[in-house]
């Protein structure tokens, strides 16, 4: 499986290699995914790494802070069905989750570490 | 229609998932069962049967190993996703069954077996990510292992009982630890974190041959541990949320109150006083307990593949749990008659809690039906 190598992004929060209709529906999809503790999205938490939108795939490149989390699929679960609610329906999704580059703090989006009290 | 990247689980593989849960709550109803024959409350339960007055000597081996290290060893399983991983909470299951069966001998030694192969699984998260949580999880593993060979070994309850309980305030206080990486640490909370988890586990080790000194140790180790927790924890923050981050804060921090409470309970057996019920159940309900029910509506649907609808009626078990606890451990100990009361409001938080999370489940189900899903399709993504 060709992996699509993903650029890095200026004023996303993620890396984003796609068409720019579909940068918009994508970036608001991810952020229904939530962590349910601290009620901040995947994306505010800095979890994900990047997203290529590909012919026939969606590829999101994300990580997770602990290795010992049991929510890891359902989380991943989450990110495919809000993803399968904007894109294109003969498009596939493909959560690559890896653990290197490991999440860091300054990751977080400024409203999440406001929040924080950063 | 969803394009899930994943096949679908095979029967055998819910039929499994699905024995697993029944078996762990029927070990959770046992060791209940037993919990309240002790605290004197007239259970009916079968005379003819020998399993009600093992589940009253083998009460605190049901709840912590056969129950809570079931779930704790579900979780890490899951998370490590390897299927040799869930040997480890089979195992602590199986001794569960066993214990009521009447072989404590058995039991005893196969939850040795148990906490082996659950330090073995926590090898493997170390190994992936090398991290201060991380190893405090394998530092919990350790400590469930020492109290189960304790135990195998045929010692007093008084010096198994604190490594079993350090196994579980190890394994939370390490969850607490990741957590706070979102916040901005202050310098020197680590090390106070570590100086308080270190003094837990020289605590559990003074009772081999001084209560006193273990009481004292214990319990100043629970009540640092707690006032960290307080200091330090998101919950904190996320109080100040609403929906189940709130409830999710809610159960922590009244959790950590208990835990105060348990540490002040556990210095004063040290000192004499009678305090034993609250030093074991202001932690093992008010601080344990309340951490699972506020993590359950998030922890169930990743270990039980169901879905849950979080609303306010959560707070209705978490509430009963907290008053009946103040009851029992505030009026109790110089009243039977409230003790057995608080008790039996202990059980009945627990019992409210499995009802609801049914209730969670179904109303899932009623919101997320095929005809509301062909409308959600059909409604453009807000």
């Amino acid at each position: 499986m060709d992996r699509i190598q993903i650029p890095a992004g200026a004023d996303s929060p993620y890396a984003y290699a796609g068409p720019e209709a579909l940068r918009q529906p994508i970036e608001a999809a991810l952020r229904r995914v939530v962590d349910p503790e601290v009620a901040m999205s995947i994306v505010d938490l800095g979890l994900v790494y990047g997203v290529a939108v590909g012919d026939d795939r969606v590829e999101v490149v994300m990580t997770m802070t602990s290795a010992a989390c049991p929510v890891t699929d359902v989380v991943v679960g989450d990110v495919e069905a809000e993803l399968d609610r904007v894109v294109p329906p003969q498009m596939t999704m493909h959560v690559d989750l890896v653990r290197e580059p490991a999440w860091t703090p300054d990751r977080m989006s400024e409203r999440a570490r406001s929040f924080m009290g950063w | 229609m969803q394009t899930r990247s994943h096949t679908g689980t095979p029967t055998s593989l819910r039929v499994g998932r699905w024995a697993f849960v029944a078996l762990a709550a029927a070990l959770l109803a046992s060791g209940v069962i037993g919990g309240l024959l002790r605290a004197g409350v007239a259970v009916p339960v079968p005379d003819d049967s020998a399993w009600p007055g093992r589940a009253v000597s083998a009460h605190a081996f049901l709840m912590i190993c056969a129950f809570m290290g079931t779930v704790i060893a579900i979780e890490r399983a899951v998370a490590v996703k390897e299927r040799l991983a869930f040997a480890a909470p089979a195992a602590s299951a199986l001794a569960g069954v066993l214990m009521l069966a009447g072989m404590p001998a058995a039991a005893a030694w196969l939850a040795v077996g148990a906490s082996l192969a659950f330090i073995a699984v926590n090898t493997i998260v170390v190994a992936r990510q090398r991290a201060a949580h991380t190893a405090l999880l394998l530092a919990g593993a350790a400590a469930w292992l020492i109290g189960n060979l304790l135990h195998a070994l045929g010692n007093r309850p008084a010096m198994v009982v604190p490594w079993w309980f350090s196994f579980l305030v190890l394994t939370i206080a390490a969850e607490r630890l990741e957590m706070t990486r979102l916040m901005r640490r202050r310098p020197g909370a680590g090390v106070a974190l570590y100086a308080c988890l270190g003094l837990v586990l020289a605590g559990s080790a003074a009772f081999a041959w001084s209560p006193v000194w273990g009481g004292r140790l214990y319990g100043l180790s629970l009540a640092g541990l707690a006032a960290w927790l307080v200091c330090f924890d998101v919950a904190r923050r996320t109080v100040a949320t609403d929906g189940l981050s709130r409830y999710m804060a809610v159960s922590l921090l009244l959790g950590y109150a208990w835990l105060a409470v348990s540490g002040l309970a556990w210095m004063a057996t040290s000192a004499g006083i009678a305090a034993r019920d609250a030093a074991l159940h202001a932690l093992g309900l008010g601080f344990i307990f309340s951490m699972m029910l506020g993590h359950a509506p998030v922890i169930l649907p990743a270990l039980a593949r169901v879905k849950l609808r979080f609303g306010r009626f959560f707070y209705i078990p978490l509430a009963v749990l907290h008053l009946s606890l103040a009851v029992r451990l505030f009026l109790g100990p110089n009243d039977l008659r409230m003790l057995s009361a608080g008790a039996i409001g202990n059980a009945a938080a627990i019992g409210v809690f499995a009802l609801t999370v049914a209730g969670a489940a179904v109303a899932w189900r009623l919101k997320h039906s095929p005809s509301s899903r062909t409308h959600d399709a059909i409604s453009a993504p807000h």
